[in-house]
């Protein structure tokens, strides 16, 4: 009978469903809170609501990334989630998925320029600073932000890294560090 | 009947396809007109309309913050920028309804495998944990349970309650893994495909010239 | 076709520090038999067979040594299209073995696994469906049936794959006697006439006595498969009943036309009763039958119709955070109950929120904990935990909690006789003390009903107390 190749280092299934089910678990928990983020999101203030709140919507990319320590982990984990945003909580439309992408790729770039060698404090780090600048360029388009004062910009930018610094980095990293010292994950 | 819809893969490239270019596009006009194409199909998909009623009301607060923003912080012409953006929150939500609201979740991944070769190992993958919803729900109260009957509470910023997922989606995924495997599921292996769908060049033809057009008016024309 | 599996010296251990499960094991699985696997949980009966089924160590654990071989070729290096013809399983937790919404998508997926050619699928699905009696379920949502019908789906899976032998790894254990009977029957039939082999994992040896060809045994010390001869079937425990006591009516707890359903079933139609203060009650009833979902409901984890009272006031608009303090579900699943990562962090936690910290005192918790026997586990992490110590842990840190209303869901699966003593003992005494009113669930009698005071039976859609008229 035809045998297996055990060195192929392909997705197996188990990491998708892995990864699907904490993105249905993610969907889950952020219906509870985004109650608030509407309650901002319809004011001037949106895109305050945005930036404070965009470190949650990433944070699926990097946990996959520290979890599963996978070259392109960040960028299918973010986009399953997306997927799962899309096809189950049918929430934000075309756009979810195309920025589940964009955000995903930001954290990815973070991660390779450590050669995809460090999952750790300094690979959070960068792959937060990635989805910080590459999520506000992809803002100056997709959300106008190439329409606002610079003053509402800066102030802009700098909550953006503190919520993708907190969520997607400081977050994960302790994440992290309990599922390590849980000792579940090998 | 189904012949005579929209392909889901040529669906997907539509959305995709315009999805970005309305990214970059700056131009009111436009938008309404994907806003207005893409209702058409839906009604004549008969979706349902109490679903898209809800999803344009969930959405209406995200539209009015957009314009009052720009209303409010915005350089230049302020009353164009403001109904772009407005304009654009909706263009997105029905280019998404599209394939959302008229075709099963199912056969929008079989469709892409077939005809996008999306491997098999993501569209099972998938399927496989979305039947798990209902089940994923009620852990979910088991888990805020267990913290509540202990007398404390988890909010979305603690990283115990991820903890608590991570371990869940640990054991589950590996649960319906071993059952697919067992069953004779072969990640990257060939495999039947039963699901049939009708894609007639035609429809390739349609999304090539619906993006082309959309790109066309948006960056040559440029209308209002 | 001939066909043969073989394990040959086999070591497995689920990590590189621990100590092996198996060692040298050696075992030849009889064909065209039915063949029984007993042992208490955490013997290895699930590892044993995913190993054969060749899952193992894919999925988990090191294989140190020797082989497991399917007609000479090792088995878990067939690629699992090939395998699945041979070797398929059904797996304990009926609901988690689906990859497909339907009953027949889930035929069709599995038949398309195998490259079964396309347009004989339909038929191949259709046929077996109608042979196996499931033709009416063809086109039901999985997830909305009984755990006895996804079983029932999960062996067609199987039979559809014509794989030549089944593992069944404790397949019965969340579902109800009759569906138990049905299975166990077709299974036979399936033995006797397509000479299929079968290998069924179970901790209840009831109603086998007569199928089996062959009982076997993991023993704990020996860490090997031991032959046992087959008048031990016939050794069924007597059931035991619980000895009516007069108990006081005092209750602080009840429900009033409480009923619920799971998708279209109806579990339980309109029922009220109460339950006595400072006794420990025995919930009965077969498996499936809606127990855990009652508790689920009192805990206001499910939605159903009619009232909980708590103090003879309905509880539906109590902030959920605040029902907790006053229904504790101690959940089957012991992982469900821990939210620190320490043994010792989950029994401070609980005593420093404690309802009763006047009685818990440190050296209450102190003996309950040398009693347990958990004094050399505190420092690791739960969720390395023995299935058993995790059963007690997560116990003691409900039980230092102490709400009034304790419900608990199996706390005795795994446990040796004197760790279920010693448990049961504990949660009797706190009970006492501080008068809550305990409801535990258990398939396990024995050691159990000497010690219970009154028994609630839940059947055909309604729960009465037993002995009561």
């Amino acid at each position: 009978m035809q045998t297996v190749d055990h060195t192929k280092k392909g997705w197996s299934v188990k990491d998708v469903i892995f990864l699907a089910i904490i993105a249905i678990f993610f969907g889950i928990i952020y219906q509870v809170w985004s109650f608030a983020y509407y309650a901002i999101a319809a004011t001037p203030l949106k895109p305050y609501a945005n930036d404070l709140t965009l470190g949650v919507w990433i944070m699926a990319g990097p946990l996959a990334g520290v979890l599963l320590k996978k070259v392109g982990a960040s960028v299918v984990g973010e986009l399953l989630a997306a997927a799962v945003e899309m096809l189950l909580f049918s929430s934000w439309g075309a756009s979810t998925l195309i920025s589940g992408f964009i955000q995903g790729i930001g954290n990815e770039l973070g991660f390779a320029a450590t050669g995809y060698k460090n999952w750790g404090r300094l690979g959070l780090l960068l792959s937060a600073i990635g989805s910080t600048i590459i999520t506000f360029v992809w803002d100056w388009f997709q959300s106008g932000y190439s329409e606002y004062h610079v003053g509402l910009l800066v102030s802009l930018f700098v909550i953006r890294f503190v919520s993708i610094g907190f969520f997607s980095g400081v977050l994960v990293y302790w994440i992290k560090k309990l599922v390590n010292r849980s000792g579940l994950i090998k | 009947m189904s012949s005579k819809r929209i392909n889901p893969t040529i669906l997907v490239i539509i959305m995709l396809g315009i999805g970005l270019q309305i990214t970059f596009a700056h131009s009111v006009s436009t938008n309404i007109v994907v806003i207005f194409v893409t209702c058409l199909y839906l009604c004549y998909c008969k979706a349902s309309g109490k679903l898209l009623i809800l999803t344009s009301l969930y959405a209406f607060p995200l539209a009015l913050g957009s314009w009052w923003s720009f209303i409010m912080f915005g350089t230049g012409d302020v009353w164009h920028t403001a109904w772009i953006y407005a304009s654009r929150v909706y263009a997105y939500l029905y280019l998404g309804a599209i394939v959302t609201l008229t075709v099963s979740v199912k056969n929008i991944l079989l469709s892409l495998s077939l005809h996008l070769k999306l491997s098999s190992t993501f569209v099972y993958g998938l399927l496989a944990s979305f039947n798990l919803l209902g089940r994923i729900k009620h852990q979910y109260k088991t888990i805020r349970y267990s913290a509540m009957m202990r007398g404390t509470t988890y909010h979305f910023w603690n990283p115990s309650l991820y903890l608590r997922v991570i371990i869940v989606a640990l054991n589950w995924s590996q649960d319906l893994a071993e059952a697919m495997t067992s069953q004779g599921f072969t990640e990257g292996a060939a495999r039947t495909l039963t699901y049939k769908d009708n894609l007639p060049k035609w429809q390739w033809c349609l999304a090539t010239f619906l993006i082309l057009l959309y790109f066309v008016f948006s960056f040559l024309v440029r209308p209002w | 076709m001939s066909i043969s599996l073989k394990v040959e010296d086999l070591t497995f251990t689920y990590s590189i520090d621990s100590k092996p499960i198996f060692e040298r094991l050696n075992f030849e699985l009889p064909l065209n038999s039915f063949n029984l696997l007993i042992g208490p949980s955490g013997s290895g009966k699930s590892t044993i067979f995913k190993l054969m089924a060749g899952l193992y160590p894919q999925y988990s654990g090191i294989k140190n040594n020797g082989r497991i071989l399917l007609n000479g070729q090792e088995i878990a290096d067939i690629v699992p299209f090939e395998r699945a013809r041979h070797v398929a399983m059904l797996f304990q937790n009926p609901s988690r073995q689906f990859a497909m919404k339907t009953v027949f998508e889930q035929l069709v997926f599995a038949l398309e696994n195998i490259q079964y050619p396309a347009h004989l699928i339909e038929k191949r699905a259709t046929e077996v469906l109608k042979k196996s009696n499931l033709w009416q379920f063809k086109d039901r949502i999985l997830q909305t049936l009984s755990g006895g019908e996804q079983q029932r789906v999960a062996l067609a899976t199987v039979l559809v794959l014509d794989s030549s032998i089944i593992f069944l790894d404790e397949p019965f254990a969340n579902i109800d006697n009759v569906s138990r009977l049905v299975i166990l029957n077709e299974l036979k039939q399936l033995q006797l006439t397509q000479h299929k082999t079968i290998f069924i994992s179970d901790h209840d040896i009831s109603n086998y006595n007569g199928l089996v060809d062959h009982l076997y045994e993991i023993k704990l010390s020996s860490q090997n498969l031991v032959e046992l001869p087959l008048t031990e079937l016939a050794k069924l425990p007597a059931q035991t009943k619980v000895t009516q006591k007069n108990l006081p009516d005092n209750a602080v707890f009840s429900w009033h036309n409480l009923s619920f359903h799971i998708g279209q079933r109806l579990l339980l139609s309109p029922n009220s009763l109460n339950i006595p203060k400072g006794y420990v009650g025995l919930l009965s009833g077969d498996n499936g039958i809606g127990k855990s979902t009652l508790f689920a409901a009192f805990s206001h984890q499910k939605k159903y119709s009619g009232n909980v009272l708590y103090n003879g006031k309905s509880s539906e608009k109590i902030r959920l955070r605040n029902w907790a303090r006053t229904v504790a579900n101690i959940f089957q699943n012991s992982s469900d109950q821990f939210i620190k990562l320490h043994a010792d962090e989950e029994l401070d936690f609980s005593q420093s929120n404690s309802l009763h910290s006047e009685y818990w005192t440190a050296q209450r918790i102190q003996d309950a904990v040398n009693k347990l026997d958990l004094i050399q586990v505190l420092k690791h992490v739960n969720y390395q935990l023995s299935g058993g110590q995790q059963k007690k842990l997560q116990a003691l840190i409900i039980l230092i909690m102490s709400q009034p209303v304790m419900l608990f869901d199996e706390p005795f699966a795994g446990l040796d006789l004197n760790s279920l003593e010693n448990l049961l003992m504990l949660i009797k005494q706190t009970t006492k003390d501080l008068g809550l009113s305990t409801l535990i669930i258990s398939h396990q009698r024995r050691g159990v009903v000497e010690h219970i005071d009154y028994e609630l039976l839940m059947d055909e859609q309604t729960i009465k107390r037993l002995g009561e008229f």
